[in-house]
């Protein structure tokens, strides 16, 4: 009899026929399931590292990381280089302004011109002035060079007849044209508070009482409807930057491996090469090896990503030490300011949804007969994290409104939304902890849920089972 | 002792695929399942090894319920083959090993002595995927027994070998046999049953139809082959109309035919010399396996049948 006109594929055997729940579950002592555990965990780990993939992905994310701690500074070198001093031209013909003459004069104008520039300019264009005085005598001179552009300002200071201080601005570009220079409403500003002690001199007033006529009131803001912030800008720049990093990363990650899992499972089926693991292990062993091995390589790139995001963001501030002389001015990040927890809380939220997603993941690639259907069927899982990603990022114009704090404990949507909030600060310390809590419920049960579809998917090959057929399977399940 | 299985049953959903199945395999014997596709070999092997469990029924192993036996004890072969197929040859087979609860130096040792045998140390540090067919097997059948299993089963073990390989295979199934190990195996090929097993049982939906030691399965049909040649008259037409003979086979070289085995076949003898014959070939046989075969589980694995094998 010649073998091959026995062995007829399988194919038309019924889909229930070959559909089976693997029994060996329960009987494992935990040595040996503790053992088998760390062996899968070890294969999956080592598996997965030594990809080519993985070293690529994570040396690009390393790299747009670095790139993106630093172009701040490096914008900030390249504007502060185009920058030089302003050099202003000065013939005082008024005599003693407010009491003030000559290098005092100078000064006086020099101090506030640099004094207003970050208030005036605003953060990032640090213009500086340097003031240069001469004698009426060289007017005719110094006009030339403000035409050939050696000297960018003249200012000429007279007095009319009611002895009125008068300024006159010369320049060789039109002010109205060049939005960015902020010299003359500097240079105007200055005038009118000139003009003011001035007049206040000639009516007898000391500088002190001038200035403390122009003190503004005391005029505190209280919104009681939000949450008190009590952060610096700084910190809360930087809380919801890294907030947002997170959010990104997480989303990235999680979905990365828990695609990862998904792969994993139905490539072992695919490959057959379960049916000899299911009698080496449990399905169980199997499930809990494959998504802690995948979610500890992903919890290593995570790490070297935080790693070296915040070695590049510390090395900000040296580096700015050394460009421009000190570390102040212009757009400041200060990573020791960015609080602790929020950094932890990324990495909490990325262990606790990885969990959670990769439950139903594994749940859905066991499910599927090769692996190039694993795509589709992880769809509804991907549409469920979506909402939560996107949450995140509209929720921010309102992250205290009643429906984005629920939607931030709904387990499913929490590493995205509530780290949001977190970053935004705008969660309390008992959403937090309750949120934690809530994902560790859900993580049990997805477990347990996901391990009876598992149980039920690895060696079945034939049609997939309807969603009612999966329903019913993880509510009566049993043991055997 | 050895493997008993008892009265077991098993359904997935409306359809029942075992009934009421029972088998005895004794410790150290190789042991032939054998049942055309979909009959429920596979089914019935997931049983004995635990992976799923039969409706009602009992499955042991030396007495004790074969839920409670250390998992080292089985080897599996499954019929559909697999491994990682990305994975090293050397540290997949270690990792099964050590699935298994085989300590690393143990299976170090083991891997180091099959690897030289089976002449495939230049592969070690391949990928599966990179390994031709037969090497493949051979590294399949090592993850089967690496561990130093006690019971090994075996879903078509020879099946997609060239001769060679097949050969290589055999020994080591019969290394296997004399290290007192438990084998049992599926095949379509029926004469290696008969060339290996000492017992063996048919099943045909489920249900067995035959089983025992291999000759008394045999002896069981109740019937004798006898082949006939006569040099006068190849035809030999009279036969048909002999009582208590049944002809089976007309060829060119002989004729074959079945007796009731409780006759002597003499008569025929007679008979052919009475009819004035020359009696060129006069041979006595037992039915073979694949005759048994065919007619207990009837006419879907017939060669001239293709409408029974519509894959």
């Amino acid at each position: 009899m010649a073998k091959d006109t026995l062995t007829t594929p399988e194919v038309d055997v019924p889909a229930q026929q070959q559909s089976t729940i693997v029994a060996r579950s329960g009987e494992a002592s935990l040595q040996n399931t503790l053992r088998n555990i760390s062996l899968i965990i070890g294969r999956e780990y080592k598996n997965r590292v030594s990809q080519r993939s993985f070293k690529i992905s994570t040396a690009v994310l390393m790299l747009l990381i670095i790139i993106g701690s630093f172009v701040p500074t490096i914008i900030q070198f390249f504007a502060s280089g185009s920058s030089l001093p302003t050099k202003i031209g000065l013939i005082n013909n008024a005599g003693a302004v407010a009491g003030l003459q000559g290098a005092s004069l100078n000064h006086f104008i020099e101090t506030g011109l640099n004094g207003t520039t970050s208030q005036a300019a605003g953060a990032g264009s640090g213009s500086r002035f340097t003031i240069s005085s001469g004698s009426s005598a060289n007017l005719p001179d110094l006009l030339k060079q403000v035409k050939n552009g050696s000297l960018p300002v003249l200012l000429v200071l007279n007095r009319n007849g009611e002895q009125q201080l008068q300024f006159t601005y010369y320049s060789a570009s039109d002010p109205s044209s060049n939005a960015t220079d902020t010299t003359l409403p500097q240079v105007q500003a200055i005038a009118s508070q000139l003009s003011t002690m001035d007049k206040s001199s000639r009516l007898g007033l000391t500088p002190t009482q001038t200035s403390s006529l122009f003190t503004p009131p005391s005029f505190a803001v209280v919104n009681t409807q939000q949450v008190q912030d009590h952060r610096s800008v700084g910190e809360r720049v930087a809380g919801s930057i890294i907030a947002y990093a997170g959010i990104i990363l997480i989303f990235m990650s999680i979905f990365m491996y828990g695609m990862g899992v998904a792969m994993g499972v139905a490539e072992e089926k695919g490959t057959r090469i379960m049916e000899i693991l299911v009698n080496a292990a449990t399905p169980f062993q199997l499930l809990a090896g494959k998504i802690l091995g995948i979610g500890a390589a992903g919890l290593t790139q995570m790490g070297a990503l935080v790693v070296v995001g915040i070695a590049s963001l510390l090395l900000q501030n040296p580096l700015k030490t050394a460009l421009f002389g000190s570390s102040s001015g212009g757009f400041n990040v200060d990573i020791t300011v960015v609080s602790v927890t929020l950094l932890a809380l990324v990495l909490v939220y990325f262990i606790l949804g990885f969990l959670l997603y990769a439950s139903l993941f594994a749940a859905m690639g066991a499910l599927v007969k090769r692996q190039d259907e694993v795509q589709n069927a992880v769809t509804p899982i991907t549409w469920l994290f979506m909402v939560g990603y996107f949450v995140s990022f509209f929720g921010i114009y309102d992250s205290s409104a009643t429906w984005v704090r629920i939607v931030a404990l709904i387990p499913f949507w929490t590493p995205t939304v509530m780290l949001m909030r977190v970053g935004t600060g705008t969660a309390a310390g008992w959403e937090i902890g309750l949120s934690i809590v809530l994902m560790i419920a859900a993580i049990f049960f997805c477990t347990l849920i996901s391990a009876r579809i598992y149980r039920f998917g690895i060696l079945m090959y034939g049609q997939k089972p309807k969603l009612r057929q999966l329903a019913k399977i993880a509510r009566s399940a049993k043991a055997n | 002792m050895g493997l008993v299985v008892e009265h077991i049953n098993k359904s997935f959903g409306p359809l029942q695929v075992i009934k009421d199945l029972s088998m005895e395999v004794r410790e150290g014997s190789i042991f032939g399942f054998l049942g055309a596709n979909g009959a429920g070999k596979t089914t019935t092997m997931r049983m004995i090894l635990d992976i799923i469990r039969p409706d009602s029924g009992r499955i042991s192993w030396n007495g004790a319920d074969v839920s409670q036996v250390p998992r080292k004890s089985w080897g599996y072969l499954p019929e559909e083959r697999g491994l990682y197929p990305k994975m090293v040859v050397e540290e997949q087979l270690l990792f099964l090993a050590r699935l298994y609860g085989m300590s690393k130096q143990a299976a170090q040792k083991e891997l180091d002595e099959w690897f030289e045998r089976f002449q495939i140390n230049a592969n070690r540090k391949k990928k599966v995927e990179e390994l031709s067919k037969g090497n493949q097997q051979k590294v399949q059948f090592l993850a089967t027994i690496m561990h130093d299993p006690q019971i090994l089963i075996m879903d078509e073990p020879f099946s997609g070998l060239d001769p060679v390989n097949a050969t290589v295979l055999k020994e080591a199934f019969l290394e296997m046999h004399g290290r007192g190990k438990t084998i049992i195996f599926s095949t379509h090929q029926l004469e290696q049953v008969e060339e290996l097993c000492e017992d063996v049982v048919i099943i045909n939906k489920g249900e067995s139809v035959v089983q025992g030691r291999v000759q008394d399965v045999k002896r069981q049909q109740g019937r004798n082959i006898v082949r006939l040649k006569l040099e006068n008259d190849p035809e030999v037409r009279w036969l048909d109309t002999l009582e208590g003979v049944q002809v089976t086979k007309r060829r060119q070289d002989y004729i074959e035919m079945q007796i009731q085995s409780d006759r002597n076949p003499n008569f025929i003898v007679e008979a052919a010399l009475s009819h004035g014959g020359i009696i060129n070939r006069f041979e006595l046989a037992e039915p073979s396996l694949t005759d048994i075969f065919i007619e207990y589980v009837g006419r879907i694995a017939l060669p001239d049948a293709p409408a029974a094998v519509n894959a």
